[in-house]
């Protein structure tokens, strides 16, 4: 039997509050806030159980409930006649659910107390069109059919995928990934975030329409969107994320008042406050090469028909990167520079700039200022280095591979993508210094300043 | 049993339900415009709107009993009144500024968190309302989290 939940996935994105109504046994009725109702199957919906409350206690009783959700596309109200059936404590649908909470959680620091400990499913007897929300008519035809309008056709990713094609290096693939998701989705703010040095961490590698680049910004597994998403390699889809947060941190305002401290709340790289919020895992052959991020400060951005197109642009871009990351980590340095020797390495002087590296730390700051840490410091600090005492410009990736001292791992360097890290990094903190490639497996440091290294 | 914090706290435009239930305990429930506490907290009126499926005003009538349900949208602070049916009547025209002036300030707590273009309520039929008086019979905190579910009055 079919009711008709399928063409009403939007009422299930968590973007307007829904109501609860159930009865004890003893005849009391209840009415209750409900942050999420999940979509389940043609004719079950699911419950989020996340705290002990009277709802669930009054269903245990008397199965009978019944909830009210509105459609954001319509703004049409709907009643449903609910009938509890089970409990699920594991499987896809709790999985899923479990992982946008537990994201949202992340965000407030309220992982631990603010999660879930049951999918309740519920059986859809009728649904009716609440009287008093009547919705606008203009997005249904037939009557009864929403309009759909995803955003991931086939037809976008196709003109991605042709872009992605013709680039030659990885910074051109991850230039190219970003500006086709805007130019064929419509996104502005997105970001690439690749495997970082340490285990369970991503750094992020490119980014798309944030005033800061955030380039270099890590992220913990496990840490807001982006973090479980990489935890759990599996896609995120929140659409209202400013919904949930404020239900989040009103339990944990109230877990405050009971005397429990919640974690320090996570700065993550992105918009300070995105309404709509996509995390696609970069799996090839289930190892994780990084995460794609896409944000909207629009709510219900994302619909729940863009999900399997979703997933395949995970999946093409984790093999794109992957092959691109493997292509130049094979390739031979050119015989000579293919690009033109840069202008600069201190002839044209735009003043003086202090580098410091804590050694202890592997972090060099430039002024003063974080600019970045771990491997790409080593680098960093092992270019200006030979610079300095030996006067040269350019270098080669391979004797970098081969320098013991920087300490590259033997199986998987990723050395190109740290150099792109490197090179996009002082980008965004300074016009002064470079790194430009020069040529395959080539690329020259790009000096336009007195420098002064020190050594902490 | 509503003070005098709580009664500012429920008439300042909130997100209001009534949930209701028939002879055979199956809930029913709709959306109320607006509030008024009476009588130094020992009943208030529910606005219902007219429009509101007639299976709520009947179950007042035959059971009597009610639980309607508040919540502030920007930081979901939420009650719930348990109560019992006292009356009924027509709202009268002396009342839809303040009825309507407790939705509209509900709409400004939707806008401050984006929601207002989605919420747009111009087909809403949330006048004209029926004035139910209920008496207050207790009153639970709702607030999400530990303490969901302690008794306020």
């Amino acid at each position: 039997m079919s009711l008709g939940l399928e063409q009403m996935t939007p009422c299930f994105q968590g973007l307007l509050p829904s109501m609860f109504f159930t009865c004890a046994k003893d005849g009391t009725p209840n009415a209750a806030f409900l942050s999420h109702v999940d979509y389940v199957d043609a004719t079950h919906v699911a419950l989020s159980f996340q705290f002990f409350n009277k709802s669930r206690r009054n269903v245990a009783e008397n199965p009978q409930a019944m909830i009210r959700v509105i459609d954001p596309d319509t703004n049409q109200g709907y009643m449903m006649r609910l009938k509890f059936e089970r409990s699920e404590t594991s499987g896809p649908l709790f999985d899923r659910m479990f992982l946008r909470i537990e994201a949202i959680a992340s965000y407030a620091g309220l992982k631990g107390i603010f999660k879930l400990k049951a999918a309740d499913i519920y059986l859809v007897e009728s649904i009716e069109l609440v009287p008093e929300e009547v919705g606008r008519q203009e997005r249904w035809s037939p009557p009864g059919r929403r309009h759909l309008d995803p955003v991931f056709t086939m037809k976008a990713l196709q003109e991605l995928s042709g872009r992605m094609n013709s680039a030659g290096t990885l910074n051109e693939l991850l230039e190219s990934i970003l500006s086709g998701i805007k130019e064929y989705f419509g996104f502005s703010h997105s970001m690439i975030l690749l495997a970082g040095e340490k285990p369970n961490t991503l750094i992020t590698i490119a980014s798309r329409g944030y005033p800061q680049g955030g380039v270099g910004s890590e992220v913990q597994f496990g840490e807001g969107v982006i973090g479980v998403v990489a935890e759990a390699q599996q896609p995120i889809r929140i659409s209202s994320l400013v919904r949930g947060m404020l239900f989040a941190l009103a339990a944990k305002k109230r877990a405050e008042e009971r005397g429990w401290r919640p974690q320090e709340q996570v700065k993550l790289p992105g918009l300070e406050n995105p309404a709509s919020q996509l995390g696609v895992p970069l799996v090839v052959r289930g190892e994780l090469i990084g995460v794609l991020c896409i944000e909207s400060k629009t709510p219900y951005r994302f619909h729940e028909d863009d999900k399997n197109t979703i997933e395949m642009l995970g999946a093409s871009l984790a093999i794109a990167i992957q092959n691109m990351q493997l292509k130049e980590a094979r390739e031979e340095p050119s015989a000579v520079p293919a690009a033109p020797r840069p202008a600069g390495n201190g002839k044209t002087r735009h003043g003086k700039h202090e580098l410091t590296y804590y050694a202890s730390d592997e972090v060099v700051m430039l002024d003063g200022e974080y600019l970045i840490r771990s491997l790409p410091a080593r680098i960093l600090w092992r270019l200006l280095q030979t610079h300095k005492r030996e006067g040269r410009a350019e270098f080669t990736n391979r004797e970098l591979r081969l320098d013991k001292t920087l300490g590259l791992p033997d199986f998987k360097d990723n050395l190109e993508t740290r150099l792109l890290l490197l090179r996009r990094r002082l980008d965004e903190k300074s016009h002064d210094i470079r790194i430009v490639p020069v040529g395959r497996g080539r690329f020259a440091l790009d000096i336009h300043c007195a420098i002064e290294l020190v050594e902490k | 049993m509503l003070d005098q914090p709580l009664t500012e706290f429920l008439e300042r435009g909130l997100a209001i339900h009534i949930g209701t239930r028939n002879e055979a305990l199956r809930p029913n429930g709709c959306r109320v415009t607006a509030v008024r506490v009476e009588d130094q907290g020992r009943n208030l009126v529910a606005f219902l709107p007219k429009a509101a499926d007639a299976a709520v005003i009947a179950d007042l009538k035959s059971n009597g009993q009610a639980a309607i349900s508040f919540a502030r949208p920007t930081d979901d602070r939420a009650v719930q009144v348990k109560g019992e049916f006292l009356s009924m009547r027509d709202a009268t025209a002396d009342e839809e500024k303040f009825v309507l002036g407790q939705w509209q300030a509900l709409l400004t707590e939707l806008d401050m968190i984006g929601l207002a273009a989605l919420t747009s309520t111009s087909t809403w039929l949330m006048w004209p309302c029926v004035a139910v008086k209920i008496r207050v019979t207790a009153v639970f905190s709702q607030t999400p989290g530990p303490e969901a579910g302690a008794v306020l009055s």
